[in-house]
């Protein structure tokens, strides 16, 4: 069975701000899989622009609301694509990316990429549902 | 827990000209099957009569492509219906809008989990699409 994870907070449903044709998240044979996450105020949906750190930092946060609410959480990923405008900022990532998974780190890719709406970082997950 | 080892299996389009792993003879297989999920191979814009590259306009391509997706699942026992997250990746970042007006022809309603960027894409193919599926 597959089910829509709706958005727990206005501003974390991408379609309904820039029109990104997707649902936030899709839970489906004990799996949880979330469209990519960009830095974007929780509440307002509205761009939250800055360093790649400060954006990780965002998107960390946004998961975080996104898989709880869907009963998961950042300690049960399996699996993340973290996609960053410029590859030179691999070990900056790493910096912020550890302190939000302190408690055993999941599979991941890092690739340097063209993201949309001006974002420095994208982040993709699979959880465990 | 889990009490039996799930087995895997290699799955192919109905349509052989869509089969390009197998025609170039490249390392991959269109998709694999594992318990209820289907992994498909990132495919391109293929066109389904000749089995040779589209390389039209990016809407057309798209359109083939996501085609192209369409045909596998449904070869595989799923369909459009049944996906669950998509990879979108495009060549130029700039097509996104144009891209999101032919994808949601294909999911007229509740879309799956998606993320699109754009790199760099092999055989200049102006998009190259990636799903994860239920089989059921």
């Amino acid at each position: 069975m597959r089910e829509i994870i709706t958005a727990p907070l206005p501003g974390l449903d991408l379609r309904r701000h820039y029109g990104h044709y997707q649902s936030p998240a899709i839970r489906a044979g004990g799996l949880i899989f979330c469209s990519g996450m960009i830095a974007v105020d929780p509440q307002t949906g509205e761009r939250r622009h800055g360093t790649l750190s400060s954006e990780a930092q965002v998107i960390f946060g946004n998961l975080k609301l996104l898989l709880e609410s869907a009963g998961s959480s950042l300690d049960r990923l399996v699996q993340v694509h973290a996609l960053i405008h410029d590859s030179a900022e691999y070990d900056v990532l790493n910096r912020v990316y550890r302190q939000y998974v302190a408690n055993g780190p999941p599979a991941r890719t890092v690739c340097g990429a063209c993201l949309p709406d001006g974002a420095r970082v994208l982040i993709e997950c699979t959880a465990l549902a | 827990m889990m009490t039996e080892k799930l087995a895997r299996s290699a799955i192919q389009p109905k349509n052989a000209l869509l089969n390009v792993s197998r025609s170039a003879n490249l390392p991959h297989v269109p998709g694999i099957r594992v318990g209820d999920y289907l992994f498909l191979s990132g495919m391109g814009p293929i066109d389904p009569r000749t089995g040779g590259r589209n390389h039209g306009p990016i809407a057309e391509q798209v359109r083939t492509t996501l085609s192209n997706v369409k045909h596998l699942l449904e070869s595989a026992g799923s369909s459009l219906e049944r996906v669950v997250r998509v990879h979108v990746v495009l060549a130029d970042i700039s097509h996104l809008d144009e891209m999101d007006r032919v994808y949601r022809e294909f999911f007229p309603v509740n879309p799956p989990a998606r993320t699109a960027w754009s790199m760099q894409l092999r055989f200049g193919n102006g998009c190259e699409i990636e799903c994860v599926a239920l089989v059921d």
